[in-house]
């Protein structure tokens, strides 16, 4: 299906099916509207346009999955962080899972019958995520997993966990499972964030029993599974947010009563560019280029943009998110942490100044 | 034009455009068929021709003819551009030294002039600035390479790294701006960003190379010079953005411009 018809098409559809959220912002009340939202679009067909049949897809570019993704969130439909996670996770299972594992699960996660979560980061694992230490040892047919995740995005609301553990030294001992959620040995614990939302979860496995056939590729793949998911976070997971700030600046437009061009145009800019950037990058990715650490550009660009464009309705918005309950306040809140999730601003110029620069080892 | 062809042509135009500058190279681009170029394929002349002469820091009295173009007069001659604060400038073919930050340039300062379609022009200045941007991180990555302090690289030092790492992704963000722009305002951002993106440029680039590039000898100033005083023209990176923030707070909403 071209890009144009399925744009058209699918905007006619959203005109005509009310998907609109409720009053209730909390966190349950999103991810419940998150899985309203996908469920329909599932049943549509348009959730599965992009994904290969094998998976319970209808085929067609990957571009169709950003084009869904802006649709969604210029129409605040889903909160568009939890709604990308899909764009991760999807892509891994099509890469490193059994195929029947792939074709049995993934349709659940895309339909919205299941929420998902990535067991990356951990307490003494950040910024150097490959010195994870939660163990995987092999017991018969199975593994036994013992450790600690945190910052793990809707852990509480997961049914399964696409989980990294250590099972040799180095970069090449780390290993990934596909684990069950509900699993006798894990524990959730919801972390309470400055933003005032119970995203993210702490996880511990203690002997959590993980059957071999839910490995991830093979044992020591799992770097490169974390490293290959990259360029779907920072294509049609960007696109999406970037979107998503349009419709905020927007927001701001109609809002403010504070006449500062050179601000609003300078918030405009930097979200301009990151846009341009962001669809020279989906186009590379569109014509088979392997996506590498040029995506870091992307990355900076985007975490820059977003703080400066809710600095800018903070500027002009005088008051509103210090003494009235909006969502302006959670939300300015949270892009504080743009330049530090998915790799910092700090490891992004390291990799710009590495691998782009070539300026030698630091 | 296929990738090949485009290739020999950049290497053609590199080749004189270290050999010559202003008049000179004015005079040898001609007889190339720089005027065939433009009109047949502008969007293949403009970023390459304007990209090596910031590359290669030679200069040429084109931006006329990418004027004259859009206004479907004739090329070759001048005509009186608009520049910061409202003034306006002639930028001569003659190669008459001149008053201004860059000597090189003949640009001269008049008292009035007529509104010329500017959105070719700012594209063709885009280019230009982010050509001169790539110029200057070149001279400076190669600095920090070679000078050793403390017994180590400079380049070995994270915040001489993030500090050109932050003017890369100033330059490839202008650069995007610039393959994305088509009509007017697209035009304007892509100056604004990539006016802002060089100046960006001078001030890390000139920090990392240290006492050197404060001294006439090293070519860095040369760069900054030229970067200055293109940003003014047909509009500085400050003027074009309070111009995009007035026209987005007048019309209630920030057009997206580029669609998947």
């Amino acid at each position: 299906m071209k890009v144009a018809e399925f744009r058209s098409s699918l905007r006619e559809w959203l005109a005509g099916t009310d998907l609109s959220p409720g009053p209730d912002h909390s966190l349950d009340a999103q991810v419940a509207q998150l899985a309203r939202v996908r469920r329909a679009l599932y049943d549509a067909g348009w959730m599965r346009y992009g994904w290969p049949a094998a998976v319970g897809g209808l085929g067609g570019p990957a571009v169709l999955r950003a084009v869904l993704g802006e649709e969604v969130a210029t129409r605040d439909l889903a909160e568009p962080g939890i709604y990308s996670m899909v764009e991760v996770l999807a892509p891994t299972m099509l890469a490193y899972a059994p195929p029947q594992l792939a074709a049995q699960m993934v349709p659940r996660l895309l339909s919205g019958r299941e929420q998902w979560c990535q067991g990356f980061s951990e307490p003494g694992s950040g910024s150097d995520l490959a010195s994870l230490t939660t163990r995987a040892v092999p017991r018969g047919d199975d593994w036994v997993v013992t450790g600690q995740k945190v910052w793990t995005s809707l852990a509480q609301y997961s049914a399964r966990c696409v989980l990294l553990t250590r099972t040799a030294p180095g970069h090449g001992g780390i290993t990934a499972f596909f684990v069950d959620m509900d699993t006798p040995g894990i524990t959730v614990r919801p972390l309470r964030t400055m933003h005032g939302v119970d995203e993210f979860a702490e996880v511990f496995f203690d002997d959590v029993v993980v059957p071999g056939e839910r490995m991830l590729g093979l044992p020591g793949d799992g770097w490169r599974l974390a490293m290959d998911l990259l360029p779907y976070e920072r294509s049609t997971c960007f696109w999406h947010r970037i979107a998503y700030l349009f419709t905020r600046l927007d927001r701001l437009l109609a809002e403010t009563q504070v006449r500062d061009d050179a601000a609003l145009g300078a918030a405009y800019l930097a979200l301009h560019t990151v846009r341009c950037r962001s669809h020279t990058t989906q186009r590379r990715l569109a014509e088979g280029e392997r996506l590498g650490p040029e995506t870091s550009i992307d990355k900076v660009l985007l975490a820059t943009a977003e703080q400066q464009l809710f600095d800018t309705a903070r500027d002009l918005l005088p008051g509103v998110l210090e003494l009235a309950e909006t969502p302006w306040r959670s939300e300015y809140l949270y892009s504080r942490a743009a330049t530090i999730y998915g790799g910092t601003a700090e490891i992004q110029r390291n990799i710009i100044a590495r691998r782009l620069l070539d300026l030698g080892k630091d | 034009m296929d990738a090949a062809e485009r290739d020999l042509l950049a290497e053609t135009l590199r080749k004189s455009m270290t050999a010559v500058s202003g008049p000179e190279l004015d005079a040898a681009l001609t007889d190339f068929g720089w005027g065939d170029l433009l009109a047949e394929s502008p969007e293949v002349a403009i970023p390459l021709v304007f990209g090596l002469l910031g590359e290669t820091g030679a200069h040429a009295p084109l931006l006329n003819d990418v004027v004259l173009s859009a206004a479907g007069r004739a090329i070759g001659a001048t005509v009186v551009l608009p520049y910061a604060g409202r003034s306006w400038v002639v930028w001569e073919r003659t190669g008459e030294p001149s008053v201004g930050l860059d000597g090189e340039l003949p640009l001269r300062s008049v008292a009035v002039g007529e509104p010329v379609p500017v959105a070719a022009g700012r594209r063709a200045l885009g280019w230009w600035l982010v050509g001169l941007s790539r110029a200057m991180l070149a001279l400076a990555r190669q600095h920090v390479v070679d000078r050793v302090q403390f017994g180590r690289p400079l380049a070995s030092f994270q915040a001489v790294r993030h500090r050109l790492a932050e003017t890369l992704v100033a330059v490839e963000g202008a650069e995007a701006t610039l393959l994305a722009a088509s009509d007017d305002l697209g035009s304007l951002l892509a100056k604004a960003a990539a006016g802002q993106a060089a100046l960006t440029t001078a001030r890390h680039c000139q920090q990392v190379l240290g006492g050197i590039g404060f001294t006439a000898e090293h070519d860095l100033h040369r760069y900054a010079r030229r970067a200055l005083v293109l940003d003014g023209l047909l509009g500085s990176a400050r003027e074009l953005t309070v111009e995009a923030g007035a026209l987005i707070r007048q019309r209630g909403t920030a057009p997206r411009l580029i669609e998947l």
